[in-house]
């Protein structure tokens, strides 16, 4: 059934795509973003210590994070001639290669202002073992 | 990044010049560098998170759609920070962790804009015996029109 504003009600579920992280994966979001932080490259680098935290190994981009959510909300809006608007993120557990994360959303809430019709929705990635390593919200206009 | 300039993938490279926690002023812009947004640029960037949205890829596709053309995802400003900045910009600096970020979308950048950013750190503060910096960023395309803006929480290295 097609998404249209009128039938989307909270509670609904939006669910992503899976995606297998590697070193290959990590490298490759490195090279299509520039960011070669050596937090993404650097075994070596990563046996130290930041501050308290301690990563003890390479982690993935958090924003390819946002990119699979933003993927995600994408791909639910297009078909329904809607708008991606806007996207919030958090961190909230490093990714390591051999993870597998999902991304997920959650309709929250609608609501109509003067020019345009919304939709905002609770994102979260999950890995493997359901833990949460990324949580945000997103809002979706709905042309009038 | 000017044409015919290969970016530098060694962030340690410029290390020691770039500004620490302690240099950054809040409302300081940043400098920024204009940057051409290629089509192969965009299909990388799609392949490394599994974009494959023919609205991204098939032209004819794109034109029948709003948008009239293809465009890049709305994410692309995750390649648009480090290709609109320079080497000595302190987001580069090794081990910046990125906390969160929120943006939000206008228009959506197209093959071969010239993308144009203004950036500043918004506020630092210490929270946990950690050094946060706010980072603050308006993308406009080649016509002054905002493309997407958005906002960035980072705990600086020590």
């Amino acid at each position: 059934m097609t998404t249209t504003f009128e039938t989307l009600t909270a509670g609904d579920i939006i669910d992503g795509p899976k995606f297998a992280v590697s070193r290959e994966s990590i490298r490759l979001f490195c090279d299509a973003s520039l960011d070669y932080n050596p937090l993404h490259l650097d075994d070596d680098y990563m046996k130290g210590n930041f501050g308290k935290t301690h990563f003890g190994g390479i982690i993935m981009h958090g924003m390819n994070n946002f990119g699979l959510i933003s993927r995600m909300i994408t791909d639910w809006a297009y078909p329904a001639g809607a708008i991606h608007r806007r996207l919030e993120t958090r961190w909230v557990k490093p990714v390591k290669p051999g993870d597998t994360i999902q991304p997920t959303g959650i309709v929250k809430s609608k609501q109509v202002t003067k020019n345009a019709r919304w939709v905002l929705i609770d994102v979260m990635v999950r890995n493997q073992n359901d833990e949460k390593v990324a949580t945000g919200e997103a809002m979706v206009e709905f042309p009038n | 990044m000017a044409p015919g300039q290969a970016f530098e993938t060694d962030f340690w490279k410029d290390a020691n010049l770039r500004k620490v926690w302690d240099d950054i002023v809040p409302g300081a812009p940043r400098k920024t560098i204009p940057y051409t947004l290629t089509r192969a640029a965009i299909e990388l960037y799609c392949r490394s998170v599994g974009e494959d949205h023919p609205i991204y890829f098939d032209e004819a596709y794109a034109k029948t759609t709003r948008y009239g053309g293809l465009i890049a995802p709305p994410s692309i400003h995750i390649l648009l920070m480090f290709s609109c900045t320079p080497a000595d910009d302190w987001m580069r600096s090794p081990g910046t962790v990125n906390a969160g970020q929120s943006w939000s979308y206008n228009i959506p950048a197209r093959p071969n804009d010239v993308i144009r950013l203004e950036a500043r750190a918004l506020d630092k503060f210490i929270k946990r015996e950690r050094l946060f910096v706010v980072h603050d960023n308006v993308f406009f395309n080649q016509h002054g029109d905002v493309i997407c803006s958005g906002r960035g929480w980072t705990i600086r290295p020590e």
